[in-house]
């Protein structure tokens, strides 16, 4: 299973295709998920006993959901979205149809991460806060929202990795990207010398990722 | 300015109810420091979380400046939350934001418009002695500072009342004693009414003015603080007041005694009045001292004595009646052989 580097050189426009394809799924589902996973997640954790919004009623519905499409295998969940994705693309195929199933995984999926990094907030500060006379509005701005913002980009990190690995499963509805390359060739045509290449891309841009995340929670952690 | 009345506070448990407060009665009136002391589990943190409605009390009522805010929810209660400042034991700062961002985040609270915003959040730092401190973040101050954060937030919206929630039992005795006179100092220029909880009777006796003893979440001694000092009633307060004024003697000098011990206390003006001179003076009696002490309470002098007494028995009872007569509160620990 050598390297035949003139494969490489032919297939290298096909390579650059694939990782603008997977630059694309993951930037429109990594910012779906963050405009609707974080608000839900951070309703998720104020409707929660003894917090200042508790709503048993709110808290379990959200949960539930969130729970529902957790639990359903993102291959399924990527077949079983071609009618919404038909209906919000206007196509099934390409990156951005993909991207459709993709933020609806990583909505929940980041929601309960966020969830989890505000419980690890000390509730006195939060207490504090409603001491002090602040609204709800304050707390969470002010309070929730900076006191987790290191392990909510960590958060950001594992979703992003998560998505990478998703959008490789992409390919079934012609969703492209370097992970269908790899499938594609690697898999089906036996093209060894392209499926190490993509598999070197993926772990090196995870790689990047991961330390890109490390260091920003880092550096903006205040502790 | 505050006043509880019938205040309960139950709590559901896997196993079964607890009452956390019970039928608490307390008023504290403007402008004085008032002391809650109790063990852990006492329910005092309970009573002072139920005084700005951090826990709703399950039933009873709490007026703070005539308003009953247990009929408050919402945006009424979190307005009346604005006039009554809070410290904690663990300080609880926000830690990813600066002194002045945690003072700040209280002025925004309550509205203050941001032009006003930064001088008074100087003011307060000056107030509190930490003008240095401004963009520093929690994490890089000690104990002491992160308190002195804690109180400037907690005054920034100028409170009538300020509730301190153990705010000295995580600090050096020390730094307790610096955040004690500064808490002190606030009462006098501000005339802030100020509820504290503690198990440290030494707070009590170095700044409250009044104080209550709960345990099992009641209230079982209640008065001025000079006052419960000088005659404790019941058991737990006298464990209490032991553990700051302690004048036990050891049992080897006890056993060589054969003359009747006896405990005087002489309260206020009189406690350094030369009464035991003159007694001995007046009476055939001798008198060994085995231990003593002039406390100061609040600044007023409280002269606690233990002493053999030697002569007839009847010569003792006159001289103890003497002492009697000139105020002096005699206790008769052992009647000797």
């Amino acid at each position: 299973m050598g390297i035949e580097w003139e494969r490489i050189i032919e297939l290298w426009p096909e390579i650059q295709v694939a990782f603008y394809q997977t630059l694309i799924m993951i930037g429109i589902s990594l910012g779906v998920a963050l405009v609707i996973g974080l608000p839900l997640g951070i309703l998720l954790f104020i409707t929660d006993r003894g917090l200042f919004w508790e709503n048993r009623p709110v808290n379990s519905v959200i949960g539930f959901i969130v729970n529902i499409v957790r639990s359903i295998p993102f291959i399924i969940l990527l077949v079983a979205l071609i009618p919404l994705t038909q209906l919000i693309t206007g196509t099934t195929i390409g990156p951005v149809a993909a991207s459709v199933s993709l933020s609806v995984a990583a909505i929940p999926f980041f929601a309960r991460i966020v969830e989890t990094a505000l419980r690890d907030i000390d509730k006195g500060v939060i207490e504090a806060a409603i001491a002090v006379g602040a609204t709800p509005w304050m707390i969470i701005k002010d309070v929730l929202l900076p006191e987790a913002k290191a392990s909510l980009i960590q958060g950001i990190t594992l979703t992003v990795i998560s998505l990478i690995a998703y959008s490789a499963m992409a390919g079934v509805v012609g969703g492209g990207g370097i992970g269908d390359l790899a499938i594609r060739f690697g898999y089906y045509r036996y093209d060894n010398t392209i499926m190490i290449v993509t598999v070197v891309i993926l772990i090196v841009l995870v790689q990047l990722i991961q330390q890109a995340g490390d260091f920003t929670a880092k550096k903006l952690d205040k502790r | 300015m505050i006043q509880i009345e019938q205040l309960s506070k139950t709590y559901q448990t896997k196993h079964g109810t607890v009452k956390g407060v019970d039928d608490v009665t307390l008023e504290v009136k403007t402008g004085e420091i008032f002391g809650i002391v109790g063990y852990s589990g006492a329910g005092k943190s309970s009573l002072i979380r139920c005084i700005n409605l951090l826990e709703r009390p399950t039933s009873g009522t709490v007026k703070v400046g005539g308003q009953d805010l247990t009929k408050l929810r919402g945006d009424g209660l979190r307005k009346a939350r604005l006039k009554i400042g809070m410290i904690f034991q663990h300080f609880y700062l926000i830690s990813q934001k600066t002194v002045a961002e945690n003072i700040s985040f209280a002025l925004r609270a309550a509205g203050t418009p941001s032009k006003k915003i930064g001088p008074r959040v100087d003011e307060l730092l000056e107030m509190v002695g930490l003008s240095d401190k401004r963009g520093v973040y929690p994490a890089q101050l000690s104990g002491g500072q992160k308190q002195r954060v804690g109180i400037a937030r907690a005054l920034a919206n100028d409170p009538a009342v300020l509730l301190c929630d153990e705010a000295t039992s995580a600090l050096d005795p020390n730094t307790t004693l610096s955040i004690l006179r500064l808490l002190k100092d606030i009462n006098r220029k501000l005339n802030i009414t100020i509820v504290l909880i503690t198990h440290e009777m030494n707070v009590v006796k170095e700044i409250c003015d009044r104080m209550a003893v709960m345990q099992s979440g009641r209230v079982i001694e209640e008065g001025r603080v000079y006052d419960i000092f000088a005659d404790p009633k019941t058991a737990l307060t006298k464990e209490f007041i032991s553990s700051v004024v302690s004048f036990n003697v050891p049992e080897e000098i006890l056993k060589k005694c054969d003359g009747t011990i006896v405990k005087v206390l002489f309260k206020g003006e009189v406690a350094g009045d030369g009464i035991i001179s003159d007694m001995l003076q007046s009476y055939p009696v001798k008198g060994n001292f085995l231990h003593g002490a002039i406390e100061y309470i609040q600044e007023l002098p409280l002269g606690i004595f233990v002493m053999e007494l030697k002569g007839a028995q009847a010569d003792v009872s006159q001289a103890i009646h003497y002492l009697e007569q000139r105020e002096a509160i005699v206790e008769v620990m052992d009647h000797g052989n």
